[in-house]
């Protein structure tokens, strides 16, 4: 095949592009399919894979060597088919010790977007607390904090406001979960110069859509979903179902990405967290971030489709 | 938070960990204890024949372990191993040692355990209550510290995941309810304080776990309190 002019420009560019970019053809096998779908964060501009990983129940496993082997190889998948953001809590027990056991294992703190909370009562001790989970997960700083469940938030909010300009964190942010709070984490988000909120949001709890999805994009906040599978109960629920017979049309392969695409479609949304304990799981998660996305008219299909079952 | 916040999460937002990781908590117990385990099992056969023995000393040695049972699996089991993933385990760990400390230090003492439990006071006709009573609870004894332990077997499908009486808090507390028939009155319900609420403890996080196997754990230790009110003195000098 002779080599034009235009089609060794194409090339090149495509491969600068590759090189410039962790997003682009990570776990490349399957040509322009894998090209990773990413998010800009509002604030900033940086890009963010628009899939990321929990660790809420999945990483708490103590000092058990066998399963924290295993928590291991599931965020090196994770890495390997490009995710970065990796979000957890002080409350998730020993979750934070794992995963800084498993990063250094990987030695992968550069692919790393290090998101986690503040969960203290006491207000004072943002700072404590944010050095305490840095030295735990093994990292100097971490990209993100966020004040969970709005639990002390006035005094946790000021001080993260002001470690920022000082480099102590890149982001800051609030978090709520299950729904609850929203009438006052709606009044923080209008008031406070915040990077990201984090919700839950899924195919069945769609009650952001009304005004915090609306508000984070009026507002520009970045938007992390917490509980994509409301705990699993979605897959305990549909997983005996079929898929709708439009469902490759909509980028759909299984029903992990059936309902993390339909998260990630929404334009407001920047990152989805599910969590997962195994490395199947995982690689079925990954795959959301590959492929096309559900149009407008195709979301509200899958909404429908669910509610029909 | 407001009480309607309260209101608005479930039993399932407390548990922080999910079953493989709480059934893999047994096993590990036992791999890194052998062969210890044998001795706690050797031991806990011994404890019911000790219990029902004519001579308090050996009553007393059967408390006495009875009380280091509490001791080694809150401490151990509950403060070691369970404690990191879920934090009231550990609450309830310090609880534990606290329930066999007290309840040692009382048995020492020699204040807690009733002077003859199953004996036919002289006064009485020998008509075999007290006998009938102390082989009830030797085999009651036996057969529970043979068959519970396999609750997490049952589980998991891993023989190493055996709850053994003295090293896991479940079949500690559920066994030695039975003891209950050789204290004094009020000693008994010092005794049932804590069993009472780990009972609602383990069945609540069993229920949120779906390890419907271990649900017969908290059953076992209300059914083996109950017994061993039936079982006690009291029930033997009134039989009607």
């Amino acid at each position: 095949m002779a080599l034009d002019r235009r089609r060794f420009l194409m090339g090149a560019g495509l491969v600068g592009l590759a090189l410039q970019s962790p997003l682009l053809f990570a776990g490349s096998s399957s040509g322009a399919e894998s090209l990773a779908i990413s998010r800009r964060i509002p604030g900033t501009n940086e890009a963010i894979p628009a899939i990321g990983m929990g660790t809420w129940i999945t990483f708490n496993v103590g000092g058990d060597p066998t399963l924290v082997e295993q928590r291991t190889r599931v965020l090196k998948t994770f890495f390997e088919l490009g995710g970065t953001v990796v979000d957890g809590s002080p409350m998730y027990g020993t979750a934070a010790d794992v995963m800084g056991e498993a990063l250094t294992a990987l030695d992968a703190e550069d692919r790393l977007f290090a998101a986690t909370k503040i969960w203290t009562g006491d207000e004072s001790a943002t700072r404590d607390e944010a050095a305490r989970s840095g030295r735990r997960w093994g990292v100097d700083r971490f990209d993100l904090l966020q004040v969970h469940n709005l639990r002390g938030w006035q005094g946790h909010l000021e001080t993260l406001k002001a470690m920022k300009p000082e480099g102590e964190v890149r982001y800051i942010g609030i978090t709520t979960s299950h729904g609850r709070r929203h009438r006052e984490f709606e009044q923080i988000m209008e008031r406070e110069p915040i990077d990201f909120v984090q919700l839950t949001y899924n195919v069945l709890d769609r009650e952001a859509e009304q005004r915090l999805l609306p508000l984070a994009r009026e507002k520009g906040i970045g938007v992390i979903v917490n509980r994509p599978f409301q705990g699993g109960s979605l897959f305990r629920r549909f997983q005996a179902e079929s898929l709708p017979g439009w469902a490759g049309d909509a980028g759909v392969k299984n029903w992990s990405e059936f309902f993390l695409k339909y998260i990630i479609s929404h334009p407001a949304v920047t990152c989805a967290i599910p969590a997962t304990s195994k490395v199947d799981h995982m690689r079925e998660n990954m795959g959301a971030l590959y492929g096309d996305l559900p149009s407008p008219g195709q979301r509200q299909q899958m909404a429908d489709y669910v509610g029909s079952l | 938070m407001t009480g309607s916040d309260w209101l608005s999460y479930s039993l399932q937002d407390f548990i922080m960990f999910g079953p493989q990781v709480f059934l893999r908590l047994f096993m590990r117990l036992n791999q890194d204890i052998w062969p210890w385990t044998l001795v706690a099992v050797l031991l806990g056969l011994l404890v019911p024949f000790c219990l029902v023995s004519h001579k308090r000393r050996l009553r007393r040695l059967a408390l006495g372990l009875i009380a280091l049972s509490w001791i080694v699996s809150g401490y151990g089991f509950l403060v070691g191993y369970f404690g990191p993933v879920n934090w009231p385990a550990g609450v309830f760990g310090w609880a534990f040692v606290l329930q066999g400390s007290v309840f040692g230090l009382m048995t020492v003492a020699g204040v807690a355990d009733h002077p003859e439990p199953f004996h036919e006071p002289s006064h009485e006709p020998d008509n075999g209550q007290y006998r009938k009573a102390s082989r009830g609870l030797v085999v009651c004894w036996i057969v529970a510290c043979l068959v519970l332990p396999w609750l997490p077997v049952a589980e998991s499908g891993v023989w190493q995941a055996l709850a053994l009486f003295g090293l896991t808090p479940w079949t500690t507390a559920a066994i030695s309810m039975l003891a209950i028939s050789v204290l004094r009155g009020p000693w008994r319900w010092f005794y049932l304080t804590l069993p009472v609420l780990w009972v609602v403890f383990s069945a609540a996080t069993f229920w949120v776990l779906q390890t419907l196997w271990l649900l017969a754990f908290p059953v076992a230790t209300l059914v083996f309190a109950a017994l061993g009110f039936w079982l006690s003195p009291r029930r033997a000098q009134s039989p009607d």
